[in-house]
């Protein structure tokens, strides 16, 4: 009877285990973005020591990566994700992501209207947006002749060898599209066939395809003017004050970088205490600053520096959200894209 | 090799069984993950990134647009510079650390083997530092009046092939090194006594004699230009080459399946390329 007794108590101990775990969450997050994107020193660090919450960071270096490893091993890795507009709205039609709990995310309000209730995330049930970037053209007034205010200028020939492009079929055939009034989204064959005959006669004018240095190009003096994104934009005005930059009068690309909890996150809870952390305006204002991207927190205005608010790479979205257009995915159809693009650098 | 004759000679079943270990290596990290590239090749692409088990030959079929043809051409064209401008720069120094004395010769090693310490990519950031506008190269031109606007070298196909002769060369050097080390020097004086000139005896002499270190440094510096991709991007080349046009299908069209077939082709090519080189009498790689 004893024996029985101590077996049925050990039985319920065992029961009551998960119990216990449930009710309370390990202290512990684990968070899956791009190398470098959540700043440790400035915006972990201060967490870990407010919460007691240690932070695990996995990096992954494509967005393509993260949606597979999403969907192999069902997700009960990670608490957090960082990713981009476009893999957001996959991830939520296949069913990866948690609903937030806007209870536990009283900052949420903190965030400017026109930057939520996107494509990839409607109703604001699953995305915090995290951060936003615009390509834009910076050329170096010095050693360019004309007024560039637009894409139409780059194809003047007074260019010749001097621009820095994106090598990214869709940014930048997005971009020419763009220049003749179109979609950067078009699957449209004959107006896809005008686009390429008309990135083919800029060519002349390029010096260089890059994906992530044009700033130092430009800097250096390789190149006179560059079609880059927001953070690149903001190095090369740092190291060089007197480059213009244009906010394109035909239309912009558009990003939004954003977190989100998948579907079976271990840590759920502690994943919405950092989510609405980094919805603070004082913390949103200190990542803005740190990844030099524009950022979607209205309540990080009045702890933004004046250098930040001043500069025409992070202010100029304001004016110009009617213009914006996302680069989407279109399944099948980016290889439309990317055989235009292959054709293109066989140029080089 | 006298190892393998040892073990040939003590024959045994014991002395097979140590051929196992690398019999799993090459099955687990070679030949399984080729099947894997193999099965996915013949698959139609799902959307993101995903495959789907339907069995196609139409990404063997795409292969045969002329523009895809093009992208390898370009390759090769580049390879083929890369190997004739190694060769002309290593030979002679392969040829001279060989006839140096042994104090030089092994300074001379030692200037071949360091830079291997540093990653090759630090040491390409290097060679940009130098050779963009307001680097150390146009400043120098500059001050000596050579030119009044800085030079643009970065992006040019200068460049890139600059980079690539830089990357590859110590496998030119090593083989021709070894040729030149190995070979019987008194042939060359025989040539010599009987009346040839330096260059003849150089040109009907030495230059055969060291063929098959030639040609072992032609196929190690020939066969990795196909796949260094990534120089061309750094020095800023913009060049379509096998190896972008291969992650471009991965990264970028998400398209799995024709990326395979890609790689399953440059594979194919690369074979070809050994197999010519050893049906011509070319010794095992391996060893130099």
């Amino acid at each position: 009877m004893k024996k029985l007794l101590s077996v049925l108590l050990a039985l319920s101990m065992l029961a009551a285990l998960p119990l216990l775990s449930s009710a309370e969450e390990e202290k512990v997050l684990n968070i899956f973005s791009w190398d470098g994107y959540v700043d440790y020193a400035s915006v972990i660090q201060p967490f870990e020591e407010q919460t007691g919450i240690k932070v695990n960071y996995a990096p992954f270096s494509t967005n393509d990566e993260m949606l597979k490893k999403l969907q192999e091993n069902g997700a009960s890795e990670y608490d957090l994700v960082i990713a981009s507009d476009y893999i957001l709205n996959t991830a939520r039609l296949e069913g990866l992501m948690l609903p937030l709990d806007k209870e536990k995310l009283p900052n949420f309000a903190n965030l400017d209207e026109r930057f939520i209730s996107q494509y990839f995330d409607p109703d604001n049930e699953y995305v915090v947006p995290y951060m936003s970037g615009i390509p834009l053209i910076v050329y170096n007034p010095d050693m360019v002749q004309i007024e560039i205010d637009g894409f139409e200028d780059l194809w003047d020939p007074s260019l010749v060898d001097s621009i820095g492009l994106i090598d990214d079929a869709r940014v930048s055939i997005g971009m020419v599209l763009l220049s003749m009034g179109q979609s950067m989204n078009t699957t449209d064959d004959a107006v896809l066939a005008q686009a390429k005959e008309k990135l083919f006669a800029l060519r002349e004018n390029i010096h260089v395809l890059e994906y992530e240095n044009l700033h130092n190009s430009l800097i250096s003096g390789d190149i006179s003017v560059a079609y880059t994104f927001t953070p690149y934009v903001a190095l090369a005005l740092d190291a060089n004050p007197n480059l213009k930059v244009v906010w394109p009068k035909e239309g912009l690309g558009f990003g939004i970088d954003g977190a989100f909890i998948p579907a079976n996150a271990p840590h759920p809870d502690n994943a919405h205490t950092f989510l609405n952390y980094l919805l603070d305006g004082q913390v949103a204002a200190v990542t803005a600053e740190w990844q030099l991207y524009c950022t979607p927190n209205a309540a990080a205005q009045e702890f933004l520096s004046d250098a930040y608010k001043n500069n025409p790479v992070f202010n100029g979205i304001y004016d110009r959200f009617g213009d914006a257009e996302y680069v989407m995915n279109l399944g099948a159809d980016e290889s439309k894209f990317q055989d235009i693009w292959t054709e293109f650098k066989l140029l080089f | 090799m006298s190892g393998g004759k040892g073990a040939k000679m003590a024959g045994g079943r014991g002395t097979r069984l140590f051929i196992v270990p690398m019999a799993m290596v090459a099955v687990l990290f070679v030949a399984i993950p080729l099947c894997y590239v193999l099965v996915i090749s013949f698959m139609t692409r799902g959307d993101n990134s995903t495959v789907q088990a339907i069995f196609t030959a139409e990404n063997y079929r795409r292969l045969l647009d002329p523009n895809y043809a093009r992208v390898f051409l370009n390759s090769m064209l580049l390879a083929l510079w890369t190997t004739l401008l190694a060769l002309l720069l290593g030979y002679p120094f392969g040829y001279c650390m060989a006839r140096a004395n042994r104090r030089w010769r092994a300074l001379l090693m030692l200037l071949v083997i360091v830079p291997f310490w540093t990653n090759a990519l630090v040491r390409l950031y290097g060679w940009k530092i130098l050779l963009q506008a307001n680097g150390p190269v146009n400043t120098v031109l500059r001050a000596l009046g050579l030119i009044d606007q800085p030079l643009r070298m970065l992006g040019s196909y200068g460049s890139v092939l600059l980079a690539m002769v830089y990357c590859l060369i110590p496998f030119m050097i090593l083989p021709c090194h070894s040729a030149v080390d190995k070979m019987d020097w008194s042939c060359v004086e025989a040539a010599r006594d009987l009346g040839a000139k330096p260059w003849y005896a150089f040109l009907t002499v030495t230059l055969p004699l060291t063929l098959p270190g030639i040609s072992a440094g032609c196929v190690l510096v020939f066969v990795p230009s196909l796949g260094l991709f990534f120089v061309s991007d750094l020095m800023g080349g913009s060049l379509m080459l096998v190896g972008n046009l291969i992650r471009d299908q991965l990264l970028k069209s998400r398209d799995w399946p024709f990326g395979a077939a890609l790689s399953m082709l440059l594979m194919a090519v690369t074979v070809l390329i050994f197999g010519l080189y050893r049906r011509s009498g070319g010794k095992d790689l391996g060893v130099f």
